[in-house]
């Protein structure tokens, strides 16, 4: 009689066990299930709400903190005047964007709401990650009252590497790929991408690039693929399998019969730019290249170049972008980091900014939509004898591909190239 | 019923005692093994689980969850590569590592009062980060490195030891910082007992070769072993080295996962994932190999 009672209340309590793991393994699988696509539309509203809503709030900032400049930019200038209007800004330091990325994107599979990171400082390939993923915030950049001095048709500034901005992000600085030679060792620099193919087979192993992923090696293989196509106006900047079938081919080409020509026979690269940057320095090469030109001067002042190095013009321009600031669906202080986002865009700050001696990041602002005090004192800011004025430099700029292509390209330099 | 009850007397209950008390000692190494137990199988677990969800794509950043093989697929082209690289490196350093640290044990336990000067020299190894190992043998080994300034050689002919095809500086950073390690741990079982063996044959008549054959080695190898295994199992899975002194293409598995886990295209994750728990497998079947050699070591001695 009783015997039959505890085997019953063992299978009932290993039916429960069951149920219980049944349980817990559905809640993981549902924790799992990643949060949708779309992106976080930030709804209209008066400025003056977000800034009184921003009062007290603290913003904390992700950014690349590998530059000393741009650090002290953001410590010494932009986060007293944040303080100012009440917002707290927290720099936080990172050894690479995606981190900040990554973090965010765990956040939404979490499902937090007042996540770590309030803004991200990006461009392209990150940008079109987190907008993949829906990881914006979007239709909040029209509400900056500052966006005014930003010219909405430049297209450096509405897309960013092929992919339409739609508020998702507010512009910061420009950039220009150059790329830096040093006038003693190269007698007879080149005028244009073409010729410094040739410049590179007269001259054996004194030329190379990093080996991309990295950012500055992508830049400059994409530079060569407008090169082999013939003008960028030949690639289709949206990416589809028959361009690049098309182009690739050829652009792997050229690249592998330089490779004899490169600093030690094209069997290896620079794993990154710092690694060219110093190969540069020790002069085992004469040439490097750079996304911040403005940074040159400085490095030249420190003794890192020699005093000779030269940022080289190309008749065709060379590819130029904008990094802008993100705010992640994930922030509770929306805000405060709006606010921000508008304070940077501010004639002062970029002012500062675009100054040498503070960080020397060229400005997103139109010239001709800005007051004309503001105009002079643009015009007013030094030049230096390594490069010339961000309007020579940028002239014919050649927009950034789609991060499809990017991504295409990086993969297809390894297998062919690099393998090769 | 009554047995267990009664206290115990006669043969039987002593018998039931003594298993008691074995319980109870096996109870006790069960609690003592608990706390480091829970931590491993939490962080450890929880780390491979997700890694392991991530690469089977149930854990997908967008998207549905669906369980495929996507990751494998995807990364099976570069993956035997670097699988090869991995244990090509890992091999060398550790053969080095192995056959430098015996050596470095044997001179420092040798009766020789100056050898212990060796042993500390080789410990204070120790401490330094593999980080920093790399970045100074980077210095030292590079192209326009201190060695190649020293002997006046210039950059273009120096040898590729840095970020060359065949990972010189790489295995070079490896087996210094693990011939200490494996210096250590063998130096730890020669000091207690090497020399009362090595006295008692030596008093039987046998020469410093039969002695090093006869009684240091077979000393030593099962703390060789382990510590081989352990510096393999390490190098497999490090990335820092390989990253900062190797090259671009082909990569070892640590750096194919991170590069993979930071790539800006989101399905490259599962692919990383897959990276990361084809390592930990490669990983865990070295061990067990070791394991089982070093028990097949131990039953034979």
């Amino acid at each position: 009689m009783s015997a039959p009672r505890p085997a019953r209340r063992r299978t009932s309590r290993g039916g429960r066990r069951a149920a219980v793991a049944t349980g817990a393994l559905a809640l993981v699988l549902t924790a799992c299930a990643a949060p949708g696509s779309e992106p976080t539309a930030a709804p209209e509203r008066d400025w003056d709400d977000v800034l009184a809503e921003a009062d007290g709030q603290t913003v904390r900032f992700w950014m690349y903190g590998g530059d000393d400049q741009g650090n002290a930019y953001v410590d010494d200038v932009l986060a007293p005047a944040a303080a100012e209007l009440g917002v707290t800004l927290e720099r936080v330091p990172i050894a690479d964007t995606a981190d900040a990325l990554n973090r965010v994107l765990s956040e939404r599979q979490a499902d937090v709401e007042d996540g770590e990171v309030d803004l991200i400082w990006l461009n392209g390939e990150n940008f079109a990650t987190g907008q993949q993923a829906g990881a914006w915030l979007c239709d909040w950049t029209a509400m900056l009252p500052n966006m005014e001095y930003v010219d909405p048709d430049d297209p450096l500034v509405t897309t960013d590497f092929g992919l339409p901005v739609d508020g998702c992000e507010a512009p910061w600085h420009k950039a220009q790929f150059a790329l830096v030679y040093d006038a003693a060792r190269v007698q007879d620099p080149p005028d244009s991408i073409a010729g410094l193919l040739e410049w590179i087979e007269q001259h054996p192993g004194r030329f190379t690039y990093p080996a991309p992923p990295d950012f500055t090696g992508s830049v400059f293989i994409r530079q060569v693929l407008y090169e082999v196509a013939g003008g960028v106006d030949n690639v289709p900047l949206e990416f589809s399998q028959e361009a690049y079938a098309e182009l690739a081919p050829q652009l792997f080409e050229t690249l592998e019969e330089m490779e004899p020509s490169l600093w030690r026979n094209g069997q290896t690269y620079p794993q990154e730019l710092g690694e060219l940057d110093q190969l540069y320095a020790d002069g085992q090469v004469d040439w490097t290249m750079t996304y911040g030109p403005a940074t040159l001067p400085d490095l030249v002042a420190d003794g890192t170049f020699p005093e000779t190095t030269r940022v080289l013009l190309t008749e065709e321009g060379t590819i130029g972008n904008a990094s802008f600031l993100a705010i992640p669906s994930t922030s509770g202080s929306r805000a405060g980091a709006m606010v921000v986002a508008n304070l940077a865009l501010s004639p002062e700050q970029q002012f500062a900014k675009a100054r040498p001696e503070v960080w020397g990041q060229y400005t997103v602002l139109e010239q001709d939509l800005l007051p004309p005090e503001w105009q002079a004192r643009f015009e007013e800011l030094p030049q230096s004898e390594i490069l010339p004025p961000y309007e020579e430099l940028s002239a014919d700029a050649d927009p950034e591909v789609e991060a499809e292509w990017v991504t295409a390209l990086d993969e297809g330099w390894r297998r062919q190239v690099a393998a090769g | 019923m009554t047995t267990t009850d009664a206290p115990p007397a006669g043969p039987a209950g002593r018998s039931t005692g003594r298993r008691s008390r074995r319980l109870g000692a096996r109870g006790r190494a069960v609690l003592l093994v608990l706390p480091a137990l829970v931590l491993v199988v939490t962080v450890v677990g929880a780390a491979l689980g997700s890694a392991l969800l991530l690469a089977l794509g149930l854990a997908p950043l967008v998207g549905e969850p669906a369980l495929s093989l996507d990751g494998w697929r995807e990364v099976a082209p570069d993956l035997g590569t670097s699988i090869r690289i991995s244990l090509g490196i890992a091999a060398a350093s550790t053969a080095i590592a192995a056959f430098v640290g015996l050596c470095i044990a044997l001179a420092a336990t040798a009766a020789v009062r100056r050898s212990r000067l060796l042993g500390t020299l080789a410990s204070l190894t120790i401490p330094i980060p593999h980080l920093v190992g790399a970045a100074a043998i980077g210095l030292l080994l590079a192209d326009a490195g201190f060695l190649s300034r020293l002997l006046g050689v210039d950059p273009p002919s120096w040898p590729p030891l840095v970020g060359g095809r065949l990972w010189v500086a790489v295995v070079a950073e490896y087996a210094w910082k693990e011939s200490a390690f494996v210096a250590l741990v063998v130096i730890g079982v020669l000091s207690s007992r090497a020399a009362s063996y090595g006295e008692t044959a030596a008093l039987l008549g046998a020469g410093r070769w039969a002695r090093l054959r006869y009684v240091t080695l077979p000393l030593a190898a099962p703390a060789l072993g382990a510590s081989a295994a352990v510096s393999f199992v390490y190098t497999l899975g490090s990335y820092e080295v390989a990253a900062l002194l190797g090259r671009p293409f082909p990569e070892p598995l640590p750096v194919l996962a991170f590069r993979l886990f930071t790539s800006i295209d989101l399905t490259a994750r599962s692919q990383a994932a897959a990276v990361a728990v084809t390592t930990a497998l490669l990983g865990l079947v070295v061990v067990l190999l070791s394991l089982r050699a070093l028990r097949r070591l131990a039953a034979e001695q």
